[in-house]
């Protein structure tokens, strides 16, 4: 590759003018935002901040003290977790499942993968509206089947009313608006797995169970880390959802740490103390991620 | 292969408890907002409508008509942010798929990251600055705000459409003395269409879906989009008035549906090359 110096120069600079407006908007809109939260995040800083212009006091990680001992934060961690690790095996599980299903030349297998991705495309509000029907307390489908399920025993079923079962309520919608898309990256994977592999696999004797553990399953392994990442983050970040079907309630069972931070920043319009709730919430996402492709690493067969 | 009956039924059982999880919340949408509130809140529950009745449909369209305007903000807020995520990610993704330099490794590393950001942390932060710039509770705050949070994905999977385009194409316009901005603009963008549209149906998508942004930076109901008027319309009162509430998320569902079809090839590609690739 012998071209001339100048011809790279221009390059570069051609390279560094066209990622200007995304660097600038990123700028402007995410990173400087950032990281004044987190500097906000060790400040006494509301409302009045905002309408007077003063500056926040610094207050001695207050913010940080007053939710730990609260117990409001360390609840809120494990709803997130509980959460996105109920939601991502549910998930993989049923989006796996589906994807091998579609993969096997089944009759309709093409009218069946576009017919799946509706969930997907519902706007979330309007799935959380869905299941709040489908849940309804009193003339909700759910409570009907339940109902005849149990034989008649099961008269008063209110998913998303009780403390124990809410958390699982608002997966399940979660679950409704995630696994067609999973499917489809998955079905995507599958595709990959070279035919031939899987014939001599078969001539050699593999059984099914081991065929998919140990040739599927490591073919896929790079569509795979990045659905279930993908996945990771958008749980971790669930808002509206949670926001819609139950507000966090009953008796906070479903705070995670999105509805803590918009609660104590934008309805109890204490912003400093939103803040310290988002900053933790960043570490921990940063952690897990980490964590994830730590001890996810994917084994290279191209 | 022999074909073993066992596990064919197993096929077509998971296939249709997973497809009747999938689609049957969606009929139940709209068969509600074809019954009247009268047989909704009947127990036991109707499955098909006995009284095919349009009154919620027609009190959305006659009494309960702000919803429009909602709707409307929402459509002008995405389209907006479509066409600017667009134009941008044309910029970033061809920038990040040919130059290889330490600063496109930079920019790309620094583009993921930033999907890991909560809104919330964001918005915490452009509240307030957003005010003292003038742009809060404006259309065109909420759209510059959006489109950055949207440009970093659409800007990768960009990048995955204008990969798979040969660079011959380039060297040889090279050699005919065509310039840079020339190789771009006329011989390589027109190439990347598909992925034109599956980044635009992207954000269009994303947008339509916004809940957070608009949440924070809207404060007149006149301006607000169609996730956060409908939750603080509707769902208000104690009671709700539930075939109106699935008319609604009919209406509101049925353009995402469409698009989603209609372009189903382009989307189905895009995020495929995306996730693969990204």
């Amino acid at each position: 590759m012998n071209k001339p110096l100048s011809k790279e120069q221009g390059d570069r600079w051609y390279a560094f003018l066209l990622t200007v407006p995304a660097i600038v908007m990123a700028t402007i809109f995410i990173l400087i935002p950032i990281v004044d939260s987190i500097w906000k995040s060790f400040l006494q800083y509301g409302v009045k901040n905002i309408i007077s212009g003063k500056p926040g006091i610094w207050n001695n990680f207050g913010n940080y003290l007053r939710l730990f001992a609260s117990g409001a934060l360390p609840n809120a961690i494990k709803n997130t977790f509980v959460f996105v690790f109920f939601v991502i095996v549910c998930q993989f599980v049923l989006g796996m499942a589906l994807a091998l299903v579609l993969n096997s030349n089944i009759k309709g297998a093409r009218f069946f993968r576009s017919i799946m991705m509706v969930p997907w495309v519902v706007p979330t509000v309007i799935s959380a509206l869905i299941w709040m029907w489908l849940f309804q307390p009193q003339y909700g489908l759910m409570k009907y089947l339940a109902n005849i399920f149990t034989g008649g025993r099961v008269t008063d079923f209110a998913m998303l009313n009780n403390p124990s079962t809410a958390l699982i309520g608002v997966s399940i919608a979660a679950l409704w608006k995630q696994i067609p898309l999973m499917t489809l990256l998955l079905l995507a994977g599958l595709q990959n797995v070279p035919d031939d592999i899987i014939e001599a696999a078969t001539i050699d004797g593999a059984g099914k169970v081991h065929r998919f553990f140990s040739i599927v399953m490591p073919y896929m392994s790079s569509v795979i880390k990045v659905a279930v990442s993908m996945s990771i983050i958008e749980n971790f970040k669930q808002f509206p959802l949670f926001w819609t079907m139950t507000s966090g309630g009953p008796n906070g069972s479903t705070t995670n740490l999105a509805i803590l931070s918009y609660r104590e920043a934008f309805v109890s319009m204490n912003l400093g103390s939103g803040a310290s709730v988002t900053t933790i919430w960043m570490i921990l996402m940063i952690i897990t991620i980490s964590l994830y492709n730590h001890f996810f690493k994917t084994p290279d067969l191209t | 292969m022999k074909k073993n009956p066992v596990s064919t039924i197993c096929k077509y059982l998971v296939l249709a408890v997973i497809m009747i999880f999938l689609l049957f919340p969606i009929y139940w949408m709209v068969v509600t907002a074809l019954k009247s509130n009268m047989e909704a809140y009947l127990y036991p529950p109707t499955f098909a409508p006995k009284h095919v009745v349009t009154d919620s449909f027609h009190s959305l369209f006659t009494k309960n008509n702000q919803f429009f305007v909602y709707y409307w903000n929402n459509f002008i807020v995405s389209a907006w942010s479509a066409f600017i995520c667009c134009l941008v990610a044309i910029f970033t993704g061809y920038a990040l798929a040919r130059f290889h330099s330490k600063w496109t490794m930079i920019v790309s590393s620094l583009l993921l990251a930033t999907q890991m950001f909560p809104i919330i942390s964001r918005m915490i932060s452009l509240y307030s600055m957003m005010r003292k710039m003038g742009i809060i509770n404006t259309r065109f705050g909420l759209i510059l705000a959006i489109c950055a949070a949207q440009i970093p994905f659409c800007s990768i999977l960009m990048s995955s459409f204008f990969a798979n385009i040969p660079k011959e194409i380039e060297e040889a316009a090279t050699i005919d003395g065509a310039g840079r901005s020339k190789i771009l603009f006329q011989i390589v963008t027109p190439l990347v269409k598909p992925g034109m549209v599956a980044v635009a149906i992207y954000a269009f998508l994303m947008t339509w879906d916004d809940y957070l942004h608009a949440a924070t930076l809207i404060q007149s109901d006149n301006l607000r989009t169609l996730s956060i008027g409908i939750a603080l319309r509707y769902l208000g009162e104690l009671s709700y008035d539930w075939s109106l509430i699935n008319a609604i998320s009919v209406i509101g569902t049925v353009p995402m549906v469409l698009l989603f079809f209609f372009f189903q090839k382009y989307m189905v590609k895009g995020l495929v090359a995306g996730a693969v690739k990204g």
